[in-house]
């Protein structure tokens, strides 16, 4: 099959949907040329009508894209570094998110937010964040962060063509990342997790970049005779329980690992409801692995908030109850961007 | 200076020369009928606050500006979309849009048949109104407003949206990020503040540099006028001439429209101003120009309708009003299973 990168899997998946749909466009901050380069070729083929670059407002952008949902459109708002969606929050969280609620299920909201995560750039705290906590508090968002450039188009069409808001997640540092994508349309449902290698002995339970560095200390741990299941949960709304459930009742041990921060986060919930929902006991305590509880520093100490493989190496050594440590090397993907 | 002022005049001469934008007649009938029909309408919420019907703790009286949203919404497209704020909870907006009064009364006692299902309370969705409800930030509505004109604009047929501010609305930066998208594209929106003089406790003077909050849309570029917000004929020249600018392409305009609302912020609680309590005179002064009064007057001197024919008006609104209340008392609250199918479509 062929291979194409993650970000050529994200702009493909919008020439097509854009072809499929008329009523689907872009707005945001500089998107015919956009910071990510995910839009080649969007402006030529589709024009400055349906690929629209507004002033500086996240509120702006978020906010038209919701009116123009409900008004029968599907707008894809961009938001350049998902920290910037928080300048966003009404029109994210009370707007976009309970719109439909609110009004007793008599609308839709068809949108979908794109828009880039995640650290590991020495950017500060302010370019560098993970979301998905947050946004998985509030009901009513839809959440995709795919880890590799097959589930990014997949899921991104199927964010497209969903009646919700959905928050498309998609990590800085994967948009160089090469993977098998089949030429013909496929699409990936919302809420269905992928085992993206499979184990015998402990199970990691990971998100978007963390997918990718725990496939790499799964590879690493081999030459210590552990065997590693890595489960990617794709979206978190809706959250593909059965998956894990059922690999973590396989393996009976469980790590689950989360670029944002720890407290009331993604990995706090996920590992709660794998404890609610085993049919086995587990072998050993839960492990998380996530960002301290610290706004991230940009410079040399960032590496000293973010996950890095042996804080995973370490989470199941314990797990195995294996005397000595797990040693891994590090591991880091080429940015997909500039950061001089 | 110059320039500025004539931005504002621009719209301004258009609405003093729009000599076939007066409400005819009848029109001005139609006009006084909805207003009354909505003062009736707030009067019995206002009383239903206080015997404890409403679905929710608290209610917004609009009563002193029903000139504006009737001026306004009474003559809309029913595909044109209109978005009104938490003054009234959008009564006097959503019943001259042509929402019966049923659905509304419903929604305020929490009920199954409410417009909302029965979960929205102070918010009206008819979407074959071109009505999606409100959010509950002061404000949030304008950027949500600004995109349903850019689908107008994409659409092409004419559609135009009103989008309802109190000045209160003009200190939230969304407010003119929405101002802003609607210059930069030309959107056919409407942008119609009612300047009730009072930001919830703080009078209009404390909150802002200068007298009238439509110079703020002059930094826009968006053509702005001031009218009397009690003068149903001078709302309705005024927002049709702004509708028909949008309609045929020529982007958005901002009317300013000078207004009082008579009773407190909220039901229950005190009519306060920054640390006392506004000037009831002040009120009483306005109440002097009221809109349902100036109208009558108007319909009568001009020979329109007779005392009696405001009588049966007035009869008729109330009838409606009682229609509705009994409507909502004996409507089924909803049924729980709609948590399950009110937050994500299928």
């Amino acid at each position: 099959m062929r291979e194409i990168t993650y970000r050529q899997a994200i702009n493909e998946a919008l020439h097509e949907e854009m072809e499929r749909d008329e009523s689907v466009f872009i707005l945001g901050e500089s998107v015919c040329r956009e910071q990510w380069d995910t839009h080649r070729g969007l402006v030529q083929r589709f024009g400055r009508a349906r690929i629209r670059d507004t002033a500086i407002s996240e509120a702006a952008i978020v906010g038209a894209a919701v009116g123009a949902a409900l008004a029968g459109y599907r707008p894809i708002a961009d938001i350049m570094f998902s920290d910037f969606l928080f300048c966003a929050a009404d029109e994210t969280l009370n707007q976009a998110a309970t719109h439909r609620f609110s009004n007793g299920g008599k609308t839709k909201v068809p949108m979908v937010i794109k828009t880039a995560i995640g650290g590991y750039s020495s950017s500060g705290p302010m370019h560098s964040q993970c979301p998905e906590g947050f946004l998985w508090h509030r009901p009513g968002l839809r959440i995709a962060l795919p880890s590799a450039p097959y589930d990014a188009k997949g899921l991104l069409k199927t964010a497209i063509r969903d009646n919700n808001p959905v928050v498309f997640l998609f990590h800085k540092l994967l948009l160089d990342v090469r993977g098998e994508v089949p030429e013909d349309e496929y699409v990936v449902p919302l809420g269905s997790a992928d085992i993206k290698r499979e184990g015998a002995d402990v199970t990691v339970v990971a998100t978007s970049y963390m997918v990718r560095m725990a496939l790499d200390v799964a590879n690493q741990l081999t030459r210590y005779g552990v065997s590693t299941e890595v489960v990617d949960v794709r979206t978190l709304e809706p959250l593909d329980l059965d998956t894990i459930v059922e690999s973590v009742d396989k393996t009976g041990r469980v790590v689950v690992v989360d670029e944002d921060v720890s407290r009331c986060g993604v990995t706090a919930e996920i590992a709660l409801r794998i404890m609610e929902a085993v049919s086995r006991p587990l072998l050993a305590p839960v492990k998380r692995v996530a960002a301290a509880d610290l706004p991230i520093p940009a410079g040399h100490l960032e590496r000293r908030v973010l996950p890095k493989p042996q804080d995973i190496a370490d989470a199941i050594g314990t797990l195995m109850n294996i005397d000595g440590r797990l040693v891994v090397e590090g591991f880091s993907e080429k940015p997909g961007f500039s950061v001089g | 200076m110059d320039t500025r002022l004539k931005q504002r005049n621009g719209l301004d001469v258009a609405v003093s020369k729009s000599a076939t934008i007066r409400p005819t007649g009848p029109q001005l009938v139609r006009l006084y009928t909805n207003m009354v029909r909505v003062r009736r309408l707030d009067e019995f919420l206002v009383d239903a606050y206080y015997s404890g019907r409403l679905a929710g703790p608290f209610f917004h009286s609009q009563q002193g500006q029903e000139a504006i949203g009737a001026g306004a919404c009474t003559f809309l497209r029913p595909d044109d979309y209109v978005w009104y704020t938490h003054r009234g909870h959008g009564v006097c907006e959503a019943i001259c849009k042509g929402l019966p009064m049923r659905a509304f009364v419903a929604e305020h006692f929490g009920k199954a048949t409410g417009s909302c299902n029965g979960i929205g309370f102070i918010n009206t969705c008819a979407p074959e109104l071109g009505m999606f409800g409100m959010g509950g930030t002061v404000g949030g509505e304008s950027t949500l407003a600004a995109g349903t004109a850019l689908a107008a604009q994409f659409r092409g047929k004419g559609q135009a949206v009103l989008c309802f501010l109190g000045d209160g609305a003009m200190g939230e930066g969304s407010v003119h990020t929405a101002l802003l998208m609607s210059a930069n594209w030309n959107l056919p929106v409407v942008w119609l503040c009612s300047n009730n003089g009072m930001s919830m406790w703080v009078p209009v003077e404390a909150a802002y540099p200068k007298e009238n909050v439509a110079d703020l849309a002059f930094g826009y570029d968006i053509p702005s006028t001031i009218e009397d917000g009690q003068d149903v004929a001078a709302v309705y020249s005024a927002v049709h001439t702004a509708v028909e600018r949008a309609r045929s392409g020529q982007g958005p305009s901002f009317i300013e429209f000078k207004t009082c609302r008579y009773r407190p912020q909220v039901e229950g609680v005190a009519d306060y101003c920054l640390d006392g309590l506004r000037d009831p005179v002040e009120v009483k002064r306005w109440k002097q120009r009221d809109p349902i009064d100036l109208c009558a007057r108007r319909l009568l001197e001009e020979k329109i309708l007779t005392r009696e024919d405001l009588d049966r008006i007035d009869e008729e609104a109330l009838a409606e009003v009682q229609d509705a209340e009994r409507f909502a008392a004996e409507s089924p609250l909803p049924d729980p299973s709609l948590l399950d199918t009110a937050l994500y479509a299928s």
